[in-house]
Parts: structure tokens; C-alpha cells; sequence
């Protein structure tokens, strides 16, 4: 039973060309996933309930959106990296001293307000959850 | 006919992969305990573990909280001063818990701080700075000897406090509805999760390939980053951080974690406090156990300070591992945990090891 | 298609073979090495790159199938399939491709295969976690490609040369 085909055994100059296109494919998919953004996703959640969800990536510059709830406002600043509460108008200010969230998995919650932010998704070389 | 049977046999044998163990993931994420609280599992049991942990922390919400005037910490508050009050074996054997962990910081961490807790207005809107005179009047109820707790082994438990005294549990709540949280998985035969209580975390066997769960440490001092990351499986791990609730008067900052000899926001020289606990061995569903243990005493090592915290530490009498960071700038981490801490690089901090033997 | 009985004979060899090098795979984890979820030798490649050069594209897709169903049989895991089946099949659909130019030798073909592999094992970690999180990994599962699919030619290489006075290499 001969063989369908014989392959060559030694490596030949045009197997450089394989080894290149992997290459390239490789370049293209680092600037396409690790330059773009990291994927993460912030959930603003109202009273226990999701109201919106926001790709990060997305944002080219940082937006600001205003939240309302319970009698407060708050002033939410998502920018492509995270997000942080810049004002609120809580007694406590408890969301305005969390800060920056960077990670999936942290949120800054206004108890007041009863308002939200969660970041999910995001490059997996981050950590899983983050000790409050 | 033949190839009929054959293609048949080979649906049939398809179709038992299907009984067999998938990667199936379920996740939640709600809000109970005054904050956000996600669990994600892994495995045929997933499903039905993730919505049992929901209900459960509800549960245990409507039980413990002290917001709640039907909880059974309510009904305890408002009469348990003026004479025994019947609970729930349940709650009988998480305020034991809480009172040998009371009794073996020698009070560094006291539930019945709750009346001072209330005049810093950390249980309602408004924070505040108490007088002298009133912290002095209250200071005298803190004192969890006052705590009496009977008749669990009859099944009619009943608890009683001193005259003016209050509990809150609010620093163990999140803790035992880690250790709950862990027996639901454990019925529901889950090998592999993560739950995140407030921040309380439980890690329950590897990552779905195989590695194990990375779970970052605060740094208490620049938001969003971090002083290292632990890799941990099958264990608890909780922080409490003064960075974590504070308010600003004059200048000056106050956090929520209380010692109880002061009446004050503790300042021991720590900005945060990790401990780290491994996953039940025995699984007697709501029992207080290693997850509301690392709750207990993050607080209680907050209060005592890097000594009496390393002290305690190498006492042995529990076991545990910590990271603590302190205000000088340096991150201790104690020797059995060394090896599982990835350092952060470029976070400023100076690292240490804690040994068994001082040096 | 139909197959003779030297031929079916040999399909069943090579899917056994190929069987027991995914099992043996898993005593040299890659994976301490290069810490990335998923990363493997992949020698069961050397058997599917063998197969479509001895047997042809039909009989190697049915020892790929074959080998594929009966390997998450034995581990109990309907997930292994889908990654496995992605993985294969699209490295045997590279590698029959690249097998047919002149110009490439059998290094080039299984490095191709090796790549392939990784993109099809990827697409079905997408697949799923529903997300695109999994292709963070493949600039480094590619790089790695390059040196598994490497090994993977040269162990393939020497099978070949193994067998070449045998009656596979002749009418």
C-alpha cells in the first residue's frame, strides 16, 4: 500500500514562510486584543437592579455619568481602564473614598443611594477577585 | 440493520458524555449585606449551588442584621438586657463563636462594641465624632463577658446581656455566610468556585485549569492598586482596612474598625489586615467555622497592633496565616503563606517574612 | 469511503497511537515551563500529520474523529471533546493545505498544524466562556506553536524514516 504522498523530511527555505505568517499572526493579534483596551465591562446597578452596562474598552476618552437615586446623586467617572466615583452628594461619601476600581470583580457601592458600579471581564493574566 | 444498531450504540455512548462532568459555570451577582456579592461555580451542581447561595445570604441577612427589626440581633438588642431572649440554635452558636473570639484577643474584637459602632453613626447615614462623655458612658457596656448564651444542648437557647449592652455582628456576618456559603457547594458536590462576599473571600478547589485562584490585596494607600496577590485554593481570606470605611473631620480621619478599650478608630500602625484560613474540613452546614474565624480576627489583629498580632500568630492556638501592611510602609507576610504572595513590584512597600521563631 | 482491511487496520493503530501519546502528554506538562492555560506538546499531531501523508486527508479525518470521541470517552468530559475537535480539525485542515505545496517541507506543515491547533482550541475556549478573553493567550500559544509544531515534524520525521522500508512505502 504505497503512501498517498511523500513528505520532505528536511527542513526547506520555504518553511520560513510558515514560521513568519504564525509571527505576523501573532503581531496582529497582540495589537488587536492587548493594545485595544482590556474588555472590561462596568455594571451600574440601581436598588439591586442592572441599569446599564458599559463596554470600557471602548471609551477612547473618560465620560462622566451622572446617577440618581434614593434622593443623592452621584457623579460616575469611567474611563477605558476603570472607574471611581468623583462626587456624590451622600453624607458618608464612602463610594467617593474607594477611589479608583481597576480590576474585575471590585465595585464601589453608594449605600445611600443604593447605587453600584462593578467591573467584569478584562485580561485574565489580573487577578480572579480582589479582598475587599 | 446492523450499521442501524451500530449508529444507535454510538448516540447512546455520545450521549453518556453528557452525564459526565462538564465544565458548566454558573455565576451570580446581588446585592445583600449593604454590598455587592458575586459566586461563580463550576460542574453539574453549579447551577443549583449559585441560587441556594443567593437565598441563603438572604437568610442569613434577615437573621443577623441589626438594621432589621424582625432579625433575631433585633430582638436580642431591643430585650436581651432586660431578660433572656429565645434565638435559633443557630444564632446561639455563632454568638459562642464570637465570644471565644473575643475571649482569646482578650477583647480586641467585641461585638458588644455595637453601641459605640452607633454613636460614630457607622450603622446609619450620618458619620460623626462622639463626645468624650458620651463614649465614656458607653464604653462601659463594652464587654463581651456580659454575653451569656444558654441552652444550646437543651435546643431552647436563649441569650442575655448586661444592662445597656448591644450586639452586632456586622464583623462576623459576611464571614459565617462564607463558611455557609462553602457547606451549599460542598451538598451540591462543587469542586470548583469563587465567592466573593463584600470582599470576604472563599476559594474552593483550582480555577478550571487547574490553576490556582489569584486573589489581589489592597493596597490600602493608592486606590485601585495593589501590595501583592495571593494564590490560593480551598481556602477563606478576609480583609478589614481602616482605608475600607472612614470619614474626614478637621482634618483629621476616622475608620470604622473601634478598639474596644478606646472607644476610638484604632491605631495600632496598621493600614490593613489579611488573614488567611483554609476551607472547613468538617461540613456541618451552618456552623461557624475558618471563614467567620479570618472575619473575627482580621478586626481583632487590626486593633492589636503588628506585636501582639505576630504574638498571637505564633501562639499557635489558631491556625492562620496574615498579611499585614502597616503605616511605616512595609508588608509582612507570615511564613506559611510566603511562598503563595506574589510581591507587587514598584508598590513602594517594603516586604517581610514573619517567622515562628522571633528574630 | 471505503476502506480494506490492511487499511482499517491501520487507521486503528494510528488512532490508538495517537490515543496514547494525548494520555503520555500529560506526564510532561509544558505547562511548568510556559504558564498558560491549555499549552501542550500536542504530539497527537504527530499521528494526524503521518496519517494525511500515508492515508490521505479522508482516512486521517477519520482516525482525528475517532481518536477525538473516544479520548473525552475516557476522561469523562464532554468539554475535552469540543477543544479537542476544534484543535484538530483545524490543524488537519492547515496541514492538508500546506501538505500539498512543494515547497514545504514537513517542518513547515507541522508548524502550521500546530498554529491551526491553537486557534481552533482557543475559538472553542470563546465558544465556551462566552467572552473574548481566551484570545489574550494566543500571541503566546503561537509563539509556543512554533517550537511544539517543530518537535511534533521531527518526531513525525523520523517515523517516517522508520518506516520507509516497509510496506507502506511500497505498491
Amino acid at each position: 500500500m504505497p503512501m498517498k504522498q511523500s513528505p520532505a523530511l528536511r527542513p526547506k527555505p520555504a518553511d520560513a514562510l510558515v514560521v513568519l505568517a504564525v509571527i505576523l499572526l501573532a503581531c496582529a493579534m497582540v495589537a488587536a486584543v492587548w493594545g485595544g483596551g482590556r474588555g472590561l465591562t462596568a455594571t451600574v446597578s440601581v436598588n439591586g437592579q442592572v441599569t446599564e452596562t458599559v463596554d470600557l474598552s471602548r471609551l477612547s476618552d473618560p465620560v462622566v455619568r451622572e446617577l440618581s437615586a434614593n434622593g443623592y446623586t452621584l457623579h460616575v467617572r469611567l474611563f477605558s481602564g476603570g472607574a471611581e466615583v468623583v462626587d456624590s452628594t451622600c453624607p458618608n461619601q464612602d463610594c467617593v473614598h474607594t477611589g479608583h476600581i481597576t480590576q474585575a470583580g471590585q465595585s464601589i457601592v453608594c449605600l445611600p443611594a443604593r447605587i453600584s458600579v462593578t467591573l467584569s471581564g478584562g485580561a485574565e493574566n489580573g487577578v480572579d477577585a480582589v479582598l475587599g | 440493520m446492523k450499521r442501524f444498531l451500530a449508529a444507535v450504540f454510538c448516540m447512546a455512548l455520545f450521549c453518556s458524555l453528557t452525564g459526565c462532568k462538564s465544565t458548566g459555570e454558573s455565576s451570580a451577582e446581588f446585592y445583600a449585606m449593604d454590598t455587592t456579592m458575586n459566586v461563580t461555580a463550576y460542574g453539574t451542581g453549579a447551577k443549583s449551588a449559585v441560587s441556594e447561595t443567593q437565598a441563603e445570604v438572604d437568610r442569613l441577612e434577615a437573621l443577623l442584621s441589626r438594621t432589621r427589626s424582625d432579625s433575631e440581633v433585633s430582638a436580642i438588642n431591643s430585650g436581651a438586657a432586660d431578660a433572656p431572649v429565645a434565638v435559633s440554635i443557630e444564632t446561639a452558636g455563632l454568638l459562642n463563636a464570637a465570644w471565644s473570639y473575643s475571649h482569646t484577643t482578650n477583647g480586641a474584637f467585641d461585638i458588644t462594641i455595637a453601641p459605640v459602632v452607633s454613636a460614630w453613626g457607622f450603622t446609619t447615614d450620618h458619620y460623626q465624632v462622639p463626645t468624650q462623655p458620651a463614649l465614656d458612658a458607653l464604653l462601659n457596656a463594652v464587654d463581651y463577658t456580659g454575653v451569656l448564651v444558654e441552652g444550646i444542648s437543651s435546643s431552647s437557647a436563649r441569650v442575655t446581656l448586661r444592662k445597656g449592652q448591644a450586639v452586632d455582628l456586622g464583623g462576623i456576618a459576611k464571614g459565617y455566610a462564607s463558611d455557609c456559603v462553602e457547606a451549599i457547594l460542598s451538598e451540591n458536590g462543587v469542586e470548583r468556585a469563587m465567592a466573593s462576599l463584600g470582599g470576604n473571600i472563599y476559594v474552593r478547589g483550582t480555577k478550571p485549569d487547574g490553576s490556582a485562584w489569584r486573589v489581589g490585596v489592597q493596597d490600602p494607600d493608592r486606590s485601585g492598586g495593589f501590595v501583592g496577590v495571593l494564590s490560593l485554593s480551598d481556602a477563606f481570606a478576609v480583609t478589614s482596612g481602616g482605608y475600607q470605611r472612614y470619614f474626614e473631620q478637621d482634618g483629621k480621619r476616622y475608620h470604622h474598625i473601634i478598639d474596644p478599650a478606646t472607644g476610638y478608630p484604632a491605631e495600632s500602625g496598621l493600614t490593613s489586615v489579611t488573614i488567611v484560613a483554609d476551607g472547613n474540613k468538617t461540613e456541618t452546614p451552618n456552623t461557624p467555622g475558618n471563614g467567620t474565624m479570618c472575619d473575627a480576627f482580621s478586626t481583632a489583629m487590626f486593633v492589636m497592633g503588628e506585636e501582639k498580632a505576630a504574638e498571637f500568630w505564633r501562639s499557635g492556638a489558631y491556625n492562620f496565616q496574615m498579611v499585614l501592611v502597616t503605616e511605616d510602609g512595609r508588608v509582612l507576610v507570615t511564613d506559611g503563606l510566603a511562598d503563595k504572595f506574589e510581591q507587587e513590584d514598584g508598590s513602594g512597600y517594603a516586604y517581610e517574612t514573619i517567622s515562628r521563631t522571633p528574630s | 469511503m471505503k476502506l480494506t482491511t490492511k487499511q482499517l487496520t491501520l487507521c486503528a493503530v494510528l488512532t490508538a497511537l495517537a490515543l496514547a501519546l494525548s494520555y503520555v502528554e500529560n506526564f510532561l506538562p509544558l505547562s511548568l515551563a510556559v504558564p498558560l492555560p491549555g499549552v501542550k506538546l500536542g504530539l497527537a499531531n504527530i499521528v494526524t500529520v503521518f496519517a494525511l501523508y500515508a492515508l490521505g486527508a479522508g482516512q486521517a479525518f477519520l482516525i482525528l474523529i475517532a481518536r477525538c470521541t473516544l479520548g473525552a470517552l475516557f476522561a469523562g468530559n464532554l468539554n475535552a471533546l469540543l477543544f479537542s475537535l476544534f484543535g484538530g480539525l483545524s490543524a488537519m485542515a492547515v496541514m492538508a493545505l500546506l501538505s500539498r505545496s512543494k515547497h514545504l517541507s514537513l517542518y513547515g506543515v507541522s508548524i502550521g498544524g500546530a498554529a491551526a491547533h491553537n486557534c481552533g482550541q482557543i475559538a472553542a475556549a470563546m465558544l465556551t466562556l462566552g467572552n473574548t478573553a481566551p484570545l489574550y493567550y494566543l500571541p503566546l500559544l503561537l509563539g509556543v506553536s512554533l517550537f511544539t509544531g517543530a518537535l511534533t515534524g521531527f518526531a513525525a520525521g523520523l517515523l517516517f524514516r522508520a518506516l520507509e522500508h516497509t510496506s507502506l512505502r511500497k505498491a
